[in-house]
């Protein structure tokens, strides 16, 4: 207690002096502090997708061959035959095709502009969305072209306000539609795409024919195509025979540049991570360096300090201070002005990590997400307390080991 | 006779300087009682300091032994000479040596920060000191704020705190005008009656009259040791 009020002290009398000392610690521990609570967010993000519905399932979407326009060839749409072979590899839980374009849903005395996607019943799923009213799109109505559509709850407000739509009729296109179902809203995730509950879905067959019109050009096509696994650790073999699949149905050999993409979202996800990482890595170097750098600068305004009082080494030890009470008052010094550089740091660190998400805002979503709780701050602050006690303790044990006779003659 | 406060015996002590070998003390021999006020007097260079950091056992002889209040303290580790000398012993020095920027009370309670156990009452008994010294009124007062010979009460005060049985005082008036000098001495030939064993180190002769004892020293050795008569009577 005593100690602490003399380093106090001892501090206070040089106040610019023991700031400028701590800059280097404040940065540090600064960084080491948003570092953690990036790294957490970023590991908690990918904890939070890892299980889900998405980790599992691979799309699959056309992709232009070639980057000169000389060399290009245009991409070959899927059809219903890849959809059907698809289904048939190994591991596969269920295989969804989707058309998608934005149309003008018009219903009795209102419209309203929303994605209308033509699909099949497994849709809902893969997008892990439920249905609360009505049903959900059969094999029947694919096979038949029926004019039938499930809508999702956002197109359904705006649309219908409050009323109950299933029963009601929309048009796309001059086409009526009779809505059948309504699915549940699904929360969260107002993502790049906008809502997710902004939707109507028909028959994939439906769109085809009567809608997008373009039946003659390629018959039975597919926009994209999501192959959902029936567990995680089946992705990357799936991966592999999907792209085997498609290369012999259209020709290419292994060399060959695909003309189509399949990615995992868990992949991307997992560069994304492996990218925050690095951004990570980036700045718990810049805050080891700075804390070094910082303890550096601890340990050379301690030795001045310590040469600066000799005398008052000397006069303290001739009236009975033990050696160890002189390394003790300049190590809880010196842990002292860490500490608070340490506190100052956490300040810094947690404004760093709110400025870094705020910024990393797009549309509503932050892409670096930080954590920050307590044990994360206490790893940080124990951070600078340790680089206090590493550098504070060659300068105390210097005034410790003083001559007594020789430090109250010095000058 | 009172019992003797001060032993040694041949002690001896050599320093290197600039490859020439200073026999800064050559078989000192002396013995102080309790209670005497001793001068030990000399021109620089002959000893006297080294002695008295000896007595404070702040440096320790090559040879020889140093025997206070029946400890050799020249035998005793680094806690127990700490011990000692925050018990024992009270310095006074030329230049106060007080911490700028403390009170004149904290100042003087510092020794007993020290103390083994830590005493409860440490501001009063340094505020009672203060009082004794003649400073009741300054103690709030820092170093700055007095003048060097209230300054060197303070010193005064800080050294009698822990009620040491020996008080060193190294040229105590050296950096004092006569008067003020005077009144310091009084203070200390008070403290003397009153019991204590004093050493003063000084190069002054007629700052060494107010002592009982005048040793006077050159080049390491005692060369005179007389009572001083008229002080002994008084």
């Amino acid at each position: 207690m005593t100690l602490l009020r003399l380093a106090f002290g001892s501090l206070m009398e040089r106040k610019l002096r023991s700031l400028l000392t701590m800059l280097g610690i404040i940065i540090g521990v600064g960084s080491v502090f948003a570092m953690l609570a990036i790294g957490n967010g970023a590991k908690a993000r990918v904890l939070d997708n890892f299980d889900g519905l998405s980790a599992r399932t691979v799309s699959l979407r056309p992709q232009w061959m070639g980057n000169r326009s000389s060399q290009a060839r245009p991409y070959r749409r899927f059809n219903e035959t890849d959809l059907r072979d698809l289904a048939a590899l190994p591991d596969v839980e269920f295989v969804s095709g989707n058309l998608q374009r934005e149309e003008t849903v018009v219903a009795p005395g209102t419209d309203w502009t929303t994605s209308v996607v033509g699909s099949d019943a497994y849709y809902l799923r893969q997008r892990d969305m439920e249905m609360s009213d009505g049903r959900n799109l059969m094999p029947e109505d694919l096979e038949f072209g029926r004019t039938v559509t499930v809508i999702g709850t956002a197109a359904s407000r705006r649309l219908f306000g409050q009323s109950y739509p299933v029963g009601q009729v929309v048009t796309v296109r001059k086409v009526p539609f009779e809505i059948v179902g309504m699915v549940a809203e699904k929360d969260g995730e107002i993502g790049w795409q906008g809502d997710v509950n902004d939707f109507i879905l028909i028959p994939r067959t439906t769109a085809r024919s009567r809608l997008f019109g373009n039946d003659w050009l390629v018959r039975n096509q597919i926009d994209n195509i999501q192959v959902v696994a029936k567990d995680q650790a089946a992705v990357a073999e799936l991966q592999r025979n999907i792209d085997y699949l498609l290369r012999r149905s259209r020709g290419l050999s292994a060399a060959d540049a695909p003309d189509f993409a399949a990615r995992n979202f868990a992949g991307v996800q997992q560069r994304q991570a492996e990218s925050t990482r690095i951004f990570t890595i980036l700045l718990a170097s810049m805050g080891t360096i700075s804390l070094i750098v910082g303890g550096v600068g601890v340990m050379n305004i301690m030795l001045v300090s310590v040469t600066e009082r000799t005398r008052e080494i000397g006069l303290r030890m001739s009236i009975g201070a033990r050696r160890g009470d002189i390394l003790r008052q300049f190590l809880v010094e010196a842990v002292v002005l860490c500490g608070i550089g340490g506190l100052l740091g956490l300040a810094l660190g947690y404004a760093a990590s709110q400025f870094a998400e705020r910024a990393s805002m797009q549309r509503g979503e932050a892409l670096l997400q930080t954590v920050t709780d307590v044990p994360t701050a206490a790893l940080a602050f124990g951070s600078a307390v340790i680089i206090g006690v590493a550098f504070g303790y060659l300068p105390a044990r210097r005034a410790s080991k003083l001559n007594p006779v020789e430090a109250l003659r010095h000058e | 006779m009172n019992p003797e406060m001060i032993t040694t015996s041949e002690l001896r002590k050599t320093y290197t300087l600039g490859g020439q070998t200073i026999h800064a003390l050559d078989g000192v021999s002396l013995s102080v009682p309790e209670g005497q006020f001793v001068a030990v007097i000399g021109a620089s260079g002959s000893g006297k300091s080294t002695l008295m950091n000896m007595l404070g056992g702040l440096d320790s002889p090559d040879s020889g032994s140093v025997e206070i209040n029946g400890q050799d303290i020249a035998r005793l580790g680094q806690r127990r000479l700490a011990r000692f000398r925050n018990e024992t012993l009270g310095f006074v020095f030329q230049s106060f040596q007080l911490m700028p920027r403390q009170t004149a009370l904290a100042n003087v309670a510092l020794p007993l920060s020290y103390r083994r156990p830590k005493p409860t009452d440490a501001r009063e008994k340094a505020a009672a000191v203060l009082g004794a010294v003649g400073l009741g009124d300054r103690i709030d007062n820092k170093p700055t704020q007095l003048s060097g010979g209230q300054q060197q009460r303070v010193a005064i005060a800080r050294a009698l705190v822990g009620d040491p049985k020996l008080l060193l005082a190294d040229e105590p008036t050296g950096a004092l005008d006569s008067q003020t000098s005077e009144d310091i001495m009084q203070l200390l030939v008070r403290l003397g009656r009153e019991g204590l064993t004093i050493v003063l180190i000084t190069h002054d002769l007629e700052v060494a009259e107010y002592a009982q004892r005048v040793i006077t020293m050159r080049d390491g050795r005692i060369i005179e040791d007389r009572m001083n008569n008229a002080r002994v009577a008084a």
